[in-house]
């Protein structure tokens, strides 16, 4: 029984009290990403200049990447099936929602896409997969 | 695959939250497990039967054509 106790630790028992470092270091790298677009938008800079502040969020968006996927290597199985789900739908219905997108940009429907939109998409596609697998599988 | 955990964790007096936390699990896994929604990889599969003391085959029931 003991060792069936300790491989509480491998998996996504512990993960609910790791909440804090993530929070932490999404507000750093978002405050990173403000000051880098206001240095771009509203500072005169020299190019050279406007290349660093351009990649000044880089570093905090990495360790933001590694730490969402040390999250991911710590979820229990059923948990990454549903993370793989829920991604799938995100993926697959963004490149579907894209490729719609163009198709009315041509036919002069739309305005050109903005980037910003591909991550609402993502994001909005990502939660319906989330949902629809955690509901599929109860 | 059909399985025994509801029946097992009746004997046992468990809630789906203790098996959780006994075999190191999220409680969405259990669920899923128990009702039949979710097949489990054979680790896990071998970490259910054995916090009920059981063999995986004692758990887990294959059924042809499932």
């Amino acid at each position: 029984m003991n060792r069936v106790h300790s491989d509480e630790h491998h998996t996504g028992i512990r993960q609910s009290h790791s909440y804090l470092p993530f929070l932490l270091v999404l507000l750093v790298a978002s405050a990173i990403d403000l000051t880098a677009f206001y240095l771009l938008d509203r500072i005169d800079l020299s190019p050279p200049a406007r290349t660093g502040a351009a990649l000044l969020p880089l570093p905090g968006n990495i360790a933001l990447l590694l730490m969402i996927l040390r999250r991911i290597r710590r979820l229990d199985e059923f948990q990454k099936h549903v993370q793989l789900e829920a991604v799938a739908v995100g993926f697959l219905a963004t490149g579907v929602a894209v490729f719609i997108y163009g198709y009315l940009q041509k036919a002069h429907a739309v305005g050109p896409l903005n980037m910003g939109l591909v991550w609402v998409f993502m994001l909005v596609f990502y939660a319906i997969g989330y949902f629809a697998a955690v509901s599929h599988y109860k | 695959m059909k399985n025994r955990m509801r029946v097992l964790r009746a004997e046992k007096d468990w809630t789906q939250a203790q098996l959780a936390a006994q075999i190191g699990v999220s409680r969405q896994a259990v669920i899923a497990v128990e009702n039949g929604k979710y097949d489990p990889a054979l680790p896990l599969a071998f970490k259910i039967a054995r916090a009920f003391g059981k063999t995986v085959e004692e758990v887990f029931l294959w059924e042809d054509g499932a």
